[in-house]
């Protein structure tokens, strides 16, 4: 199972620099940039709140649970 | 995944070299230059007090580094470690920096051309302070930070190379939750 992070899509729609939102959320751009590719180890609420407010979204437009494709069976 | 590792040398030999140097061979060599009166017999105490300066001055030069990190540097204690991450060298690199500059380390060179990295560690009771080398290899996707704690002028470092592994590694992990 692999959750995946649409932050990219959500900046494009918002038409917002990484940058942009890294001074808006007070996290740095190396940290958004690891999010953004899905690699952090952990996202506090705290964080995820402040990104939701400045992207003007909802933690499930950012994240989507992705499930691990089955074997097919014969 | 992350892992520790000794560079392989003869760590034992130099803990007895050490021992017999300092705790035998110079208190031997004092004693014999005052019963003796004889000044030259205290040549090896100038020459290793004349090598921690040499050190003490060139430490923050990253030039230096093979200096510090050869296997021939005998009066130095080095520890290799390995850490693994799971996105491009270049984002490793400046994640690297952020969490050194947020260290208790203090960044003495970042080298975004050549991805390296040098930092060096304060000077206690314990210890004449380390240097830290850090460089990445690997990919778009994937990258591994290589970093050798070094002393500065110890043998044996008391554990305190495997600490600075130890705490870069866990300032590392602790940084990947946002």
């Amino acid at each position: 199972m692999a959750i995946e992070v649409h932050l990219d899509v959500m900046l494009a729609k918002r038409k917002m620099k990484l940058k942009d939102l890294s001074e808006q959320v007070g996290v740095s751009v190396v940290n958004l940039s690891i999010l953004k590719q899905g690699k952090v180890k952990a996202v506090r609420f705290s964080t995820l709140s402040a990104i939701c407010e400045a992207l003007d979204c909802q933690p499930g437009d950012l994240l989507e649970f992705v499930p691990d494709k089955q074997p097919e069976t014969e | 995944m992350k892992y520790i590792t000794h560079i392989p040398r003869q760590q034992d030999f130099k803990i007895w070299l050490a021992l017999l140097v300092f705790v035998v061979g110079l208190p031997v060599l004092t004693l014999w230059s005052i019963r003796t009166s004889d000044p030259l017999l205290l040549g090896p105490l100038f020459v290793l007090l004349g090598f921690f300066i040499f050190n003490l001055a060139v430490r923050k030069r990253p030039a230096m580094k093979p200096y510090f990190m050869s296997s021939l540097n005998i009066l130095t204690s080095k520890v290799k470690h390995e850490f693994t991450f799971e996105f491009s060298k270049d984002l490793a690199f400046e994640k690297v920096k952020e969490v050194l500059e947020d260290s208790a380390f203090s960044l003495v060179a970042a080298d975004k051309d050549r991805l390296e990295l040098q930092a060096s560690s304060g000077i206690s009771w314990k210890s004449w302070g380390e240097n830290i080398y850090i460089w990445l290899e690997g990919d778009d996707e994937r990258s591994v930070m290589k970093f050798c704690s070094v002393t500065l002028f110890q043998v044996y470092s008391w554990g305190k190379n495997e600490d600075n592994g130890r705490r870069l590694i866990d300032a590392i992990e602790e940084s990947l939750t946002i």
